[in-house]
């Protein structure tokens, strides 16, 4: 049918791709009405479905509510990763007749054309060649149309405009798409509309429209309009590249119990990371730590620097105090260094600028804190908006954007909370603290200035009710102490919350 | 004060405490409570007085005062004022995280005379009128000092200028705000605010302010700066502050309340607390002593008409009224009335001289008087119809006299409150220009629109507490969109109910709370809206009387009660409703006599027109007023309409009232001669023998106990106000038991009694005022005349004044041209801005559509367009039509095209070659080559000409409607063949029969009364054939019925009356056109 040296593709076409994307995997919803939705509750709408529900009377676009009222329909939110799945088997399925692919639609659906010029000797004449594809494509679990020709435009507006398999003779390109609806150009609103007004229904119709007055009405545009519905578009095939992605993973033939072992290939493997990224010009933002462990446990860490670096010796020692910190439970099987690329950092420093420490210094040594004391321990306490007392989260370190006023030296009274407060025995005298235990020790209260209420989130089981005293009381040992003391009034509590130093 | 000290002493506990700081829910999300529940707790807590002090308004004062003086308590008014001149409030330090906005700080003023509360009205007014747009506003330093007299500033708590100025500028900041507002109020009305919450920073502050005021020698002073009746309510106040900063509960934080301690507190526990300090308590008492003012003496005016010298209100109303009633009676037909006339007139002009309304009715005359030299149509409605008065005064145009209308139900003496006149007028420019035209009169201080109070209801309760509480918004649209239809269900209906429906587990903490806090919060004030027509007028300036503020309307202002509260304080409204139909019958009488070389004169339309009867009895009607809708179709053969009371009873009887009160099939029967004509008494038969003995009307009420127990016209009113409110039991059973003594001293037996007392008890609920039922029939007849004498002016008239009434405009062409008129489509040669009249070859009339029904038509573009036409003649080509009105568009010029509005130009064959023209026409081109005449070939014609269905659809999108044939027109042959009937042929078939109908659906209801079944209107070529579904059918067929444009539908035809129904069995989609025909959808 073609010279060798004439091009030819293959396109292949998934509709209603996110039904599909689920259904392969269900053969027991194969027979039902199957819709899938969209959107953010409650404004989800039907954004794909299969035969059975179309023939329901389901429509795209319909909202959950009037799906639900129609009763019997099979509903499954839109699931992405799935259908991300899906796309990689469909790409694998191309893969086997082409290496050269490109990829055609998106959303909604799932498209490809391949380039397979020449393939012929391997594969067979064209038809053959489809049914190939096509069986393939189907004991995938996929439905798809296919269409082969010599101009890429034509192949894959044919394949997503009609059903099995179509191999389109050389020059017969414009008759092979002439009933096809002009929607399959994928023209804006309002070009759309306007060729609706005109009564241009089809792509034959548009073919035959003069080009001349064509393009003095709509624009420049209007040209590859027509060279697309005349089955003559040229096109620059973009074949789809191999992701980049900053992975390394090694399987050990003997397990390995000892950290340094482990640090030893994972220095490797951080050389190799630091390496690739710097022939892109990028650095390590994130080192992701995954290692399969005897008793199929599973270890993951995540190694974040202040700034991108690629710095291996820095690196090397995060991932040191990062597995000192949290150690493998058990031997390691695998381990696998996932690294998230990041630009490099630059830091212009002005002439007069004092030297300060560089910023990967500070990493390692919070590494090293949180190593001893707990990761959710180190950082800076930030307060809560809540009247709860004692409220407040450890943050990570920030750098403040602007420097904080310097405060003038005041003397003030400091609080020093008692975690957990001590429970104490009351007196209560004149509806006021008169006297108080506290283990062995009694203390007689002299002053006491309150009661200060707090209660609030009464909605939830966290309420809290509490009547706070700020008192001066002398022990039996002679010693004075200013303390606080709250009452807890939901469960019926006093306690020595704070002394005032 | 130590004087004051002693006498304090002699009184009990509770009553030595005054709360002067108390705010309700009329600070719009500041406070909690309603000012009754106030009210309630104060008495509660045996306080003798308390001052209500809402956000920068008194807003609340009118229901606080009416509580108050039901429940003997004093109640003070005050308000809290947003000073801004005093910078910024306390909001907690920027290293504290919290989410305060930054607003000015407020003091409370409180009014002790009555020169006070006008200062504190002007003040409010002043500062929320100098808002552009509806605000919150904040008073300055001028504002204060220039409308201080009358009035003791409280400095505030938390949200005051002292505690803003000692966090910013410590005592010596503080003592500076102190002094500005002692220079400001005088030292002797400047306290300072102690409030004790049981907070630390509070009480740090407190210990300043005293040494301040002891500086300073000024008094302190004790409150709560309460913002709810009792601790429970702190909750809803939480939610309300997280709604108020559009947040949750959970996100809100510090804006929360720290403790429950924003109640109002006993006198006991006040004292408690302020132990330390007596003097701060004893001053609640001493100030609420100086609080003289109250709402009693509010001092508010109807403005006086001015009259000539010699004359007073009353003889010059007089004066009027005489010449009115000879205007009015003089004419032969009423001649006879005369007489009878001037006796009610005289006896309605003494009560009114003996009640000091003359000014009232002089100023409605006036408004009146106004309209008519504008040309504007204007008619009372209401009770003000059964007046010969305001029928003199050409107010309603409803005879009394004729119809015998019973004054009693407008104006009586007992009643001890003004009269209510409500004025339809034209919806849109005429009602604004009266609007405005009083606005002028009185001053824009002397006269506002009232307000309109919107409260919590099932549905908005449901959503912002769900929202405040975090609940996720699928939660939330499950639950509002099941508590939408909490109004129109069964009173048996419950909140817990449907939260149970709806599945949710009452029973879980959480959802325990939400359905109570959705409760609690049920008609608690949300914000301040403007009534639909309402306008208080005030001789003197308004803004004495009350606070007024700018609406969301531009050029609108309000007054801050709404129209209860105004009416409950004496406030005069006068009410000017916007008509639809008044605009279009006047547009009809505009065109009129231009067209039809007559004159319609409505005060004097002939009544006894057999055709308008006619019309009406086939239930032809269409775009008439009150009588076109799918229940007046289907009731009107039954009543079969031969005089014009027939019609007062119409439009009085196809409503939810007298459905539900069971009166409509009695009255039905009886008309048909179904049933025998009875009375409950015989005495009672010239009162109800107009209604064949069925009570339909209130005056009928009325006049019932005036035959039946001897009754006066008052205590008859009085009867009918207690039954129908059903407010005080007590009130009722005097009433009844005046009632039966009547009937019992004029001879009626017991079983007979109680045969009326039921009835009159049933009835008063439902029953329609007769008088307002003859204005609407009024209206509801002259729209009948003119639809069926000058069916070109008034489609025109319908045409021009949409969207209103039952039926879309595509309906209303449809019905016109099956009445014989021809519609012609839009046209750049032909079409004005708005619908007009145009003549046909033969004399007749025919209407032209507007270029107003050009969807996306700019305005602007259509006036440059007939500019153009008019300057310079035709258009000959569309470059001729581009060069001349360079103000259409593109998008524009292909609207005109797709519509056929350029088909009239000489080089255009059709729509399509018109697109394909401008297209290339309206492209962009620079200045140089603006002029010059296209060289583009006119030859090429390459599209093809749009088919029949391609007409209509773009007809349908262009402008809504089609002036061609119908749409099932083009189908007819085929569904002939297939056994199709028209809706015409219907009227021809046999009652029971097995029928087949297709068509357009033009609308949908489904009235709650109905039991779910669905009622479609079907529309084809030959008119609109009525069809009922079961709830079963619907249900299986929702998506059928509910999605799609036209119907198959096979049925049963049942006739009654000349009432045809098709009983559906099946119904199908049918393919007939893509055009996007709406249907008109109730649910």
């Amino acid at each position: 049918m073609t010279k060798a040296s004439n091009p030819l593709y293959a396109a292949f076409y998934a509709a209603e791709f996110p039904a599909q994307a689920i259904l392969r995997l269900r053969p027991d919803l194969h027979s039902k009405s199957v819709a899938i939705l969209d959107g953010v509750t409650p404004k989800e709408s039907v954004c794909s479905l299969n035969l059975h529900a179309r023939k329901r009377g389901l429509a795209l676009g319909m909202t959950r509510l009037e799906v639900e009222e129609l009763g019997g329909i099979q509903l499954f939110s839109r699931s992405w990763p799935t259908e991300q799945s899906a796309r990689t088997v469909l790409l694998e399925c191309a893969s086997q007749f082409s290496p050269r692919i490109e990829e055609t639609y998106a959303d909604n659906a799932c498209g490809f054309v391949l380039d397979i010029s020449g393939t012929e000797r391997l594969f067979g004449p064209p038809m053959q060649i489809a049914q190939s594809l096509r069986t393939t494509i189907i004991t995938a679990g996929f439905r798809t149309s296919i269409c082969i020709g010599l101009n890429f435009d034509t192949t894959r507006i044919k394949a997503k405009s009609t059903r099995g398999i179509t191999v389109i003779p050389p020059d017969e390109e414009a008759r092979a798409i002439a009933d096809i609806p002009v929607s399959a150009l994928q023209l804006d609103e309002e070009h759309y509309e306007t060729l609706a007004l005109w009564g241009i229904r089809t792509l034959g119709e548009l073919a035959e429209l003069p080009e001349e007055d064509l393009v003095t009405r709509i624009g420049q545009q209007a040209s590859l309009w027509l060279r697309l519905s005349r089955g003559t578009a040229d096109h620059i095939f973009q074949p789809i590249e191999a992701a980049f992605e900053l992975k390394e993973h090694i399987e050990f033939e003997t397990h390995i119990d000892q950290i340094d072992s482990l640090l030893f290939i994972g220095s490797g493997m951080i050389n190799n990371l630091v390496a690739r990224a710097n022939n892109r010009a990028l650095c390590l933002a994130s080192l992701t730590v995954r290692m399969s462990l005897e008793r199929s446990l599973h270890y993951e860490r995540v190694i974040r620097p202040a700034l991108p670096s690629n710095d291996r010796k820095f690196l090397l020692k995060l991932l040191q105090l990062e597995i000192g910190a949290h150690p493998p439970q058990a031997a390691v099987v695998s381990l696998t260094l996932i690294a998230e690329a990041g630009q490099q950092s630059k830091v212009q420093l002005g002439l007069f600028t004092p030297q300060a420490p560089e910023p990967s210094r500070l990493d390692v040594t919070l590494a090293r804190l949180k190593a001893l004391v707990g990761s959710d321990r180190v950082g800076s306490p930030t307060l809560l908006d809540t009247h709860r007392r004692d409220s407040f989260t450890i943050d990570p370190f920030r750098v403040p954007d602007q420097p904080s006023p310097k405060n003038e030296i005041t003397t003030r009274i400091s609080l020093r909370r008692m975690r957990p407060p001590h429970p104490v025995r009351m007196q209560i005298q004149a509806e006021k603290p008169a006297v108080f235990h506290d283990g062995g020790d009694l203390y007689q209260v002299q002053v006491a200035y309150g009661p200060w209420h707090s209660s609030g989130c009464w909605w939830s089981v966290n309420h809290w009710d509490l009547e706070e005293w700020d008192v001066m009381a002398i022990n039996n040992h002679g010693e004075r102490v200013g303390c606080l003391l709250v009452h807890d009034h939901l469960n019926h509590l006093w306690l020595l919350d704070a002394l005032y130093d | 004060m130590t004087d004051t000290r002693n006498r304090i002493t002699s009184l009990s506990t509770s009553e030595e405490y005054i709360e002067l700081h108390a705010s309700s829910a009329f600070s719009f999300l500041g406070g909690s409570s309603q000012p009754e529940s106030l009210v309630e707790r104060a008495l509660e807590l045996e306080m003798p007085a308390i001052a209500l002090a809402d956000r920068n308004g008194i807003y609340g004062s009118a229901r606080f005062h009416t509580s108050a003086k039901l429940n003997k308590i004093r109640a003070h008014i005050g308000a809290e004022i947003a000073v801004s001149s005093f910078g910024s409030r306390l909001v907690p330090p920027t290293w504290l995280p919290n989410r305060f906005p930054e607003e000015p700080p407020r003091i409370v003023l409180l009014c002790t005379s009555q020169i006070g509360y006008q200062n504190l009205c002007q003040l409010i007014t002043r500062f929320k009128m100098r808002e552009s747009t509806k605000a919150e506003g904040a008073a300055t330093f001028d504002d204060l000092e220039e409308f201080s007299a009358g009035l003791i500033c409280l400095t505030g708590g938390e949200e005051g200028p002292l505690t803003a100025a000692l966090n910013s500028g410590g005592e010596e900041g503080a003592r500076k705000s102190l002094d500005r507002l002692v220079s400001i109020y005088g030292r002797q009305n400047v306290f300072v605010e102690l409030q004790r919450h049981f907070e630390r920073e509070e009480e740090c502050r407190n210990a300043s302010l005293i040494e301040i005021a002891s500086r300073l020698d000024l008094p302190l002073i004790a409150t709560n700066g309460v913002r709810c009746a009792t601790q429970e309510d702190r909750e809803l106040l939480d939610i309300f502050t997280a709604i108020r900063h559009h947040t949750t509960v959970h996100d809100a934080g510090r804006l929360l309340c720290k403790n429950s301690w924003r109640h109002l507190c006993s006198a006991r526990e006040m004292l408690s607390q302020f132990r330390d300090i007596p003097e701060a308590i004893a001053n609640t008492r001493i100030v609420s002593e100086r609080l003289e003012f109250t709402l009693n003496n509010l001092g508010y005016e109807f403005p006086h008409y001015p009259v000539p010298n010699g004359e007073t209100m009353d003889s010059f109303l007089a004066k009027r009224v005489n010449e009115g009633i000879r205007k009015r009676y003089l004419h032969t037909l009423k001649r006879h009335l005369l007489e009878r006339a001037q006796k009610q007139s005289q006896r309605e002009l003494d009560l009114i001289a003996k009640l000091g309304f003359a000014g009232y009715f002089l100023i409605v005359w006036d408004i009146r008087r106004y309209c008519h030299q504008q040309g504007f149509l204007v008619q009372g409605r209401g009770s003000a119809a059964n007046s010969v008065v305001c029928y003199a005064l050409e107010i309603t145009a409803v005879d009394p006299i004729g119809m015998e209308l019973l004054f009693e139900r407008f104006l009586s003496k007992s009643r001890g409150e003004w009269p209510d006149i409500d004025l339809d007028l034209p919806s849109g420019d005429d009602r604004e220009s009266v609007i405005q035209h009083i606005y002028k009169q009185y001053g824009s201080l002397g006269a506002a629109m009232t307000a309109n109070v919107i409260t919590y209801r099932g549905r908005s309760a449901a959503r912002e507490v769900g929202k405040a509480l975090g609940f996720d918004e699928q939660q939330l649209a499950r639950l509002s969109g099941l508590v939408g239809h909490w109004e129109w269900r069964g009173a048996n209906d419950t909140m817990d109910k449907h939260f149970n429906q709806a599945g949710f587990d009452v029973r879980h903490p959480a959802v325990a709370k939400y359905l109570d806090l959705c409760t609690r919060m049920y008609d608690l004030p949300r914000h301040l809206g403007q009534h639909s027509g309402g306008m208080v007028i005030c001789a003197g300036m308004l803004n004495h009387i009350v606070p007024i503020e700018r609406a969301s309307m531009p050029g609108r202002t309000v007054v801050q009660w709404d129209k209860e509260d105004c009416a409950d304080l004496g406030l005069i409204k006068v009410d000017l409703l916007g008509l639809g139909m008044m605009a279009a019958i006047k547009d009809s009488l505009d065109l009129i006599p231009p067209h039809y070389n007559t004159q319609v004169d409505l005060a004097a339309l002939p009544h006894d027109d057999q055709q308008v009867y006619d019309t009406l009895c086939k239930a032809d009607t269409v775009g008439m007023f009150q009588v076109e809708s799918r229940a007046q179709m289907a009731s009107l053969p039954h009543n079969a309409p031969r005089c014009f009371y027939d019609v007062v009873v119409q439009v009085a009887i196809i409503r939810p009232g007298p459905i539900v009160g069971k009166m409509m099939h009695p009255y039905m029967r009886r008309r048909q001669g179904k049933e025998e004509v009875s009375y409950p008494h015989p005495l009672l038969e010239p009162v109800l023998k107009r209604t064949l003995g069925v009570p339909l009307f209130q005056e009928q009420l009325l006049r019932m106990a005036m035959v039946v127990a001897s009754f006066t016209g008052s205590e008859a009113e009085e009867l009918r106000r207690a039954v129908g409110m059903r407010r005080s039991m007590q009130r009722m059973r005097d009433l009844e038991g005046r009632l039966r003594a009547g009937m019992t001293r004029n001879g009626i037996g017991a079983v007979e009694q109680d045969n009326i007392v039921q009835g009159i008890s049933s009835f008063a609920m439902y029953g329609f005022p007769e008088s307002h039922a003859a204005s609407f029939a009024l209206i509801a007849y002259a729209s009948a005349y003119l639809k069926v004498h000058y069916l070109a002016a008034f489609t025109c008239g319908l045409l021009n004044n949409q969207p209103m009434g039952f039926y879309t405009p595509a309906v209303l062409i449809k019905d016109a041209q099956r009445h014989g008129l021809r519609v012609h489509p839009i046209c750049i040669q032909r079409s004005e801005g708005q619908c007009s009249i145009d003549h046909e070859i033969d004399g007749s009339q025919s209407v032209r559509i507007g270029l107003n029904y050009a969807k996306g038509l700019r305005q602007s573009s259509a006036a440059a367009l007939i500019k153009a036409r008019e300057d310079d003649g035709s258009f000959r080509s569309v470059d001729d039509l581009v060069r001349r009105v360079p103000e259409l568009n593109r998008k524009e010029l292909a609207l005109l095209a797709q519509i056929g509005a350029l088909n009239s130009l000489d080089e255009v064959k059709h729509r399509r070659d018109a697109l394909w023209q401008v297209e290339e026409a309206g492209r962009p081109v620079g200045p140089l080559l603006r002029n010059s005449p296209s060289e583009s070939d006119r030859q090429s014609r390459p599209l093809r000409q749009m088919t029949t269905d391609e007409r209509l659809a773009a007809d349908f999108a262009g402008v809504g409607l089609t002036c061609g044939p119908h749409p099932m027109s083009y189908h007819r042959p085929a569904l002939h063949q297939r056994d199709f009937l028209t809706a015409d042929e219907l009227t021809r078939s046999d009652n029971n029969s097995f029928v087949r109908i297709a068509g357009c659906v033009i609308a949908r209801q489904r009235p709650g009364t109905a039991k779910g079944f669905v009622f479609l209107s079907l529309e084809d070529e030959t008119g609109i054939a009525n069809i009922i579904i079961t709830p079963d059918l619907f249900e299986h067929e929702r998506i059928v019925v509910t999605r799609n444009r036209f119907l198959d539908i096979e049925g049963r035809l049942q006739i009654q009356n000349g009432v045809i129904h098709v009983k559906a069995f099946r119904i199908l989609p049918i393919e007939i056109s893509s055009a996007g025909v709406h249907s008109h959808d109730f649910h």
